[in-house]
């Protein structure tokens, strides 16, 4: 057990400074809450609006297949490093590897995972239909207009 | 560790000849990679990515296609499993691929078990996304590739390999809890599993780690070796791998304390996903636990038979007790499913060659039987997939005298009735207990299935003995169709649970033979 | 398994008349009802056959049938019929269909038959069951077209009632199920395999003392439910009481000896040490029910309940009569099994015809039913005699060889029985007094009598009955050589031996006396021979003394 130890220490060690620094922080720091303190963005700017939650999961879409390509070329790299040691052996394998990858990139594009223009759904909208981006415009000027 | 690949001496591999290389690299030793002791697995892969080449490339989508393809692509792997059953029959039990993989009876029983699972599932999956109108291929796919993963864990001879299995299996599975993203219940099912699926998953590893640091190796073979050659083998370092790796594999099998997942998650996916997973999810679990616990850590009996002996019990009683006060008959499911985990967990418990063949024949049986009921549950559930209150089956009997009947068959099967796969299964683990001289658990395991025959009768109570006429009228009004796909699913699960109810040698020599763990 | 085997296809009858009932379209109600009957007349007549043809100088087992089932457990199908069980299989054979007949479900008749039918089977598989395993199925089975007939045809409180029968037997059966595979494996040491043949494994005896114990307790904890024994009752007053009038009929007359049966056949012969260790409590348990069913019937408004009630009280006599543990008090328990069926059978079938016409089982809304329906007073006397233990009725017999063959080895509690035999006569005759006497009003008065069909459903018990009291040899001469087999058994592997008096009566008390005389006799002439012996060696020896004192 005795090569553990220091592990042990690490842990006991980190566990006390982050209990120690909250704690230290909430006694020590002063607080005097203002309301420009406790608003959102402390930029100086007072937001006009409730800030935008959600942007487009495409966005995510785009990353997601970065890091599968990512991922793909972390094996083809040290592959490539040991090629002829590998072999048809290294080969096959990565053949097979990346045709399996190939092939779940076809399935995204033809889903449409890197089309910009108008959506093309493969099913309906997820939403009800009286939440359309116009309805949503619409109830947001509302509440504007309300405010 | 002297069979790691890197040590230079050729153990099963193939030597790669050394012409034209740099100076100074050592000669790899490459594995020999047996692609047909992984067939069916294979042929699930393949088939899931065909499957994504097909919608993909060709305009023309119907969706029963895909179904028939699932259905015939599970038939396929069924077919090689079948193969390799009589291979191993005939050449007994062997290793492949660097000692990774093991083709014995006990991998080739869950191959087959998960093959006829995939071919159930996409029956029943069908007619469910036609119904909810669920289109695209993900649904066959993701049923595929998780099946996969299910038979890695089963025949994984490395611990490594059965971590890649149980994220194969459960990455798919996390997905396929959401696929009904319309729905709240499902999106708030995916995050959930995946969470305490990544938890648990983590935990395993960290098991696995430890595991390694004491004996030395992540090979389960190795290991066995490891704890005979060793005097005194089990030390904290080891036991608490252990422990970690029970605590993995309970989270899988939802056996409690383990258990908070399952019910939340068993209502929020869609129908015939939560069928999948309590049929084919569970069974990997568990065929990674069995293999685990019984082939290789059998030397560490003494010390895991004792927490194993509290897991069951607590996972008997929770599981039947909690499920009498739900009102939600996928929340029932679901906690009697964590009860028939309790089951299982009696064979493991004994620690014999009964309770392993037990706990098979027990997985197996459950399989079908959970499956047709969830086939029911899809059904009354109506388009929505909403209508999972027990009061939605009040009067079924009147509406659907088929259809209730066979939900009662399978219900009746699960409480443990004679002359039903359900209470041979019942017995099987039992006598494994008392044979292993677990009288106490024995009782237990009995004592709760009386507790959890309350819930299920509540359930043919509503279905045959309400005679309100209002809601015969409102039955009247509100069809329940049952698509030929469902009903097929349906007469397998009941004629399978019946039958061999009846006639059980077959399936009892099966279970048996296939405890030829290597 | 070669050939026809009556006893298997006893059992399947049923289940195919089922199963072809389950076919037929549910509009046709006469063809339902047809193949019901026709199946259930069908295994009636062949369970008289058997009767017949049963061989009444032999106490094995007969019409053995044999097959083997599931070869991993040592499993077979295993069905035979001795002295015990013959006059239950025909009690079965009987009384189902009449309860077809004689009772109508009023709605969904398909269901009912097919389920009274699966019943049957049931009861006819457990009671020609030689096979542990196979007994413990058919057992289990029962439950659930029980369950069924009492939720699905029964009263007001049919779901309560109808789930408190299940689980409560069900409780008791998860003992059974765990004492049973214990017993199984633990006589399987060595190189004996895996049998659950109840022979085998009562021969082998291979269980320690104590484990004896515990398995023999496991076992009646499922019996004392099923009986049910006296804090194990509660399920029935409700399962009777809300149970349709063939659910009542079958329920009291046939479901209930499952317990009784289970006790002697498997108690007894399986556990003979625990059994004879352990009989003082089940006969206090008995006794209390006797006392305690009385009491409550006497104290029910509802005419069924009182009928529920005084069956606790019957099924304590005859657990009384099988642990008193003597040839006279097993047979009167075998036979008073047979004569409850017959007399609460009939009992049950009376009250269900009066609520038919009454739609009330309130003993304070019937009155003066005696001047509206004089037949059906005339037939109520004479089932309730029968019950009570008149005698020149069925039930006397049975219950005063209970009472003699307990009284010799088990005194005290057989004394407090009888006071049950006097408190049955009480709450009967009071019953029948507030239900039949005076003059009736109102709806009461016109009521009309047993049709032509309800008084043929009726004759066959009422035959029964007068000739079971009058001349009960046939019947106990099938069953003697079996219960004196048992009997010996227990006095065997139990330790134990039962008074003279309790075999033979006077006779044996003779026999005995005389062995003893002879034997004393015998003692005297040797202890006279030794005496002699004894003289002539002292004799022998002062001679020798003198002769050499001489020298």
């Amino acid at each position: 057990m005795a090569e553990y130890l220091p592990i042990f220490t690490m842990l006991v060690l980190a566990t006390l400074f982050a209990g120690l620094s909250f704690f230290g922080s909430a006694m020590l720091g002063p607080k005097k809450p203002t309301r420009a303190k406790e608003a959102p963005y402390e930029c100086g700017i007072v937001p006009r609006s409730e800030p935008a939650e959600r942007f487009p999961v495409r966005f995510y879409l785009v990353a997601m297949i970065f890091v599968i390509f990512d991922i793909e070329i972390i094996f083809l790299y040290p592959w490539a490093v040991i090629f002829r040691q590998l072999d048809l052996f290294g080969l096959v394998e990565m053949i097979v590897f990346a045709l399996a990858v190939f092939v779940s990139f076809v399935y995204l594009i033809s889903n449409g995972a890197l089309d910009w223009g108008p959506v093309k759904r493969m099913r309906p909208a997820a939403t009800a239909p009286s939440r359309t981006s116009d309805s949503t415009v619409r109830r947001i000027g509302r509440a504007e207009e309300a405010a | 560790m002297n069979g790691l690949p890197m040590n230079g001496l050729p153990m099963n591999g193939l030597l790669v000849a050394q012409a034209g290389q740099p100076e100074g690299l050592a000669p790899l030793e490459l594995p020999n990679v047996e692609y047909s002791a992984m067939a069916p697995h294979l042929i699930l892969i393949g088939g899931a990515l065909v499957l994504l080449v097909w919608v993909a490339m060709v305009r023309r989508r119907p969706p029963w296609a895909w179904a028939a393809f699932t259905v015939a692509v599970g038939l396929a792997s069924l077919g090689a499993s079948w193969l390799m059953w009589l291979d191993v029959g005939r050449n007994g039990p062997r290793t492949a691929v660097a000692d990774a993989v093991v083709v014995d009876g006990y991998s080739i029983f869950f191959m087959v078990l998960v093959s006829v699972i995939v071919v159930l599932g996409a029956l029943m999956g069908e007619s469910f996304l036609k119904r909810e109108d669920i289109r695209g291929p993900e649904f066959y796919v993701l049923m595929l590739l998780s099946s996969s993963g299910a038979m890695f864990m089963a025949s994984a001879n490395d611990l490594v390999i059965t971590f890649l299995g149980l994220e194969i299996l459960s990455i798919a599975l996390y997905v396929l809890a959401g696929l009904d993203n319309r729905r709240m219940e499902s999106r708030e099912a995916a995050i959930k599993y995946f969470v305490l699926g990544a938890f648990s998953s983590a935990v395993f590893l960290y098991g696995v780690a430890l595991v390694y640091g004491a004996t030395g190796s992540t090979n389960l073979g190795e290991i066995v070796g490891y704890l005979q050659s060793s005097v005194a083998p089990a030390n904290g370092v080891l036991l608490a791998g252990v422990a970690l790796l029970l605590v993995g594999f309970g989270f899988k099998v939802a056996a409690v304390p383990f258990h908070t997942w399952t019910p939340d998650v068993y209502q929020g996916a869609p129908s015939p996903v939560t069928g999948f997973m309590a049929a084919g999810a569970k069974a990997a679990g568990f065929a990674g636990l069995l293999r685990v616990f019984f082939a290789t850590f059998d030397t560490l009996k003494l010390d895991w038979q004792p927490i194993v002996w509290v897991l069951a019990v607590a996972t008997l009683l929770v599981g039947s007790v909690l499920a009498i006060v739900q009102e939600d008959i996928k929340r029932v499911l679901a906690y009697s499913s964590i009860s028939h985990a309790g089951f299982v967990l009696i064979g493991l418990q004994a620690a014999n060659e009964k309770g392993l063949a037990g706990s098979l024949y027990y997985l197996l049986t459950y399989a079908f039987m959970v499956l047709g009921s969830f086939t029911v549950v899809t059904l009354v559930g109506r388009k929505g997939d909403a209508r999972h209150d027990l009061d939605a089956y009040r009067g079924l009997s009147a509406r659907r005298p088929a259809l209730a009947l066979a939900f009662t068959v399978l219900l009746l099967a699960q409480a443990g009735i004679p002359f039903t796969t359900g209470f041979l299964a019942k017995f099987y683990v039992i006598s494994a207990a008392v044979e292993g001289r677990s009288y106490s658990l024995a009782l237990i395991g009995m004592l709760s299935s009386v507790v959890a025959a309350f819930f299920y009768l509540r359930i043919t109570v509503l279905m045959y003995m309400s005679t309100d006429e209002e809601e015969a009228e409102e039955a009247r009004t509100e069809p329940l169709a049952i698509p030929r796909s469902m009903a097929v699913v349906l007469a397998v699960s009941v004629a399978f649970t019946v039958a061999f109810g009846l006639l059980p040698a077959p399936v009892i020599d099966f279970a048996r033979d296939a405890t030829l763990l290597i | 398994m070669e050939g026809f085997s009556i006893l298997t296809a006893m059992v399947l009858v049923p289940v195919i008349g089922a199963a072809v009932v389950a076919l037929i379209p549910r509009s046709r109600e006469d063809v339902i009802k047809a193949v019901g009957l026709a199946a259930a007349v069908l295994v009636g007549v062949a369970s008289i056959s058997l009767a017949f043809a049963f061989d009444a100088n032999s106490a094995e087992y007969q019409f053995v049938s044999e097959a083997s089932w599931i070869e991993e457990f040592g499993v077979s199908w295993l069905l035979g019929v001795d002295g015990i069980s013959l006059f239950l299989v025909v009690l079965t054979g009987i009384l189902f269909p009449i309860a077809l007949v004689g009772t109508d479900p009023h709605r969904d008749v398909k269901g009912y038959t097919a389920w009274m039918l699966l019943l049957e089977a049931g009861c006819l598989g457990s009671f020609l069951a030689l096979d542990l395993f196979v007994f413990f199925l058919f057992f289990e089975l029962t439950l659930l077209p029980m369950y069924f007939i009492i939720g699905g045809w029964g009263y007001e409180k049919r779901v309560y009632a109808s789930l408190k029968f299940f689980l409560f037997t069900l409780f008791g059966s998860a003992f059974m199920l765990v004492g049973m595979v214990a017993l199984v494996f633990l006589s399987a040491k060595g190189t004996a395999p895996l049998t659950f043949d109840i022979r085998e494994l009562a021969e082998r005896g291979a269980l320690a003392e104590d484990t004896a114990r515990w398995v023999f307790l496991a076992f009646t904890m499922a019996f004392a439910v099923k009986v049910p024994l006296f804090p194990f009752h509660t399920w029935l007053p409700d399962a009777h009481t809300q149970a349709p009038t063939a659910g009542s009929v079958i329920l009291a007359g046939v479901l209930l000896k499952l317990g009784t049966y289970g006790l002697v056949r498997f108690g007894l012969s399986l556990f003979p040490k625990a059994a004879v260790d352990l009989a003082p409590v089940l006969l206090t348990l008995a006794v209390v029910g006797i006392i305690y069913g009385a009491v409550c019937a006497t104290m029910q408004k509802d005419l069924k309940r009182l009928v529920a009630y005084s069956s606790v009280a019957h099924l304590g006599f005859i657990v009384l009569g099988t642990f008193a543990l003597t040839t006279q008090g097993l047979s009167g328990g075998v036979l008073q099994m047979v004569n409850h069926g017959l007399s609460t059978g009939a009992l049950f079938l009376l009250v269900g015809m009066i609520y038919e016409r009454r739609h009330t089982r309130e003993i304070a809304e019937l009155h003066g039913l005696q001047r509206s329906m004089p037949v059906m007073a005339v037939m109520f006397t004479v089932v309730m005699f029968s019950s009570i233990g008149l005698p020149g009725l069925n039930g006397f017999v049975g219950e005063f060889l209970i009472l003699i063959g307990s009284f010799v080895t088990r005194r005290w509690w057989a004394v407090v029985g009888t006071a049950g035999v006097i408190l049955a006569a009480l709450y009967l005759l009071w019953a029948y007094q507030r239900v039949f006497h005076g003059t009736p009003e109102g709806e009461n008065a016109t009521l009309t009598d047993m049709t032509l069909r309800e008084r043929a459903v009726m004759a066959p018990l009422l035959f029964l009955i007068v000739f079971l009291g009058v001349y009960p040899q046939p019947v106990l001469d099938r069953i003697n050589p079996s219960v004196e087999r048992l009997v010996r058994h227990v006095e065997e592997k139990g330790g134990y031996e039962q008074p003279a008096v309790a075999v033979n009566g006077a006779e044996g008390v003779r026999e005995e006396r005389q062995k003893k005389e002879v034997e004393e006799g015998q003692a005297k002439q040797q202890e006279s021979e030794r005496k002699l012996a004894e003289f002539k060696e002292a004799e022998d020896k002062a001679r020798e003394k003198a002769r050499s004192g001489g020298q």
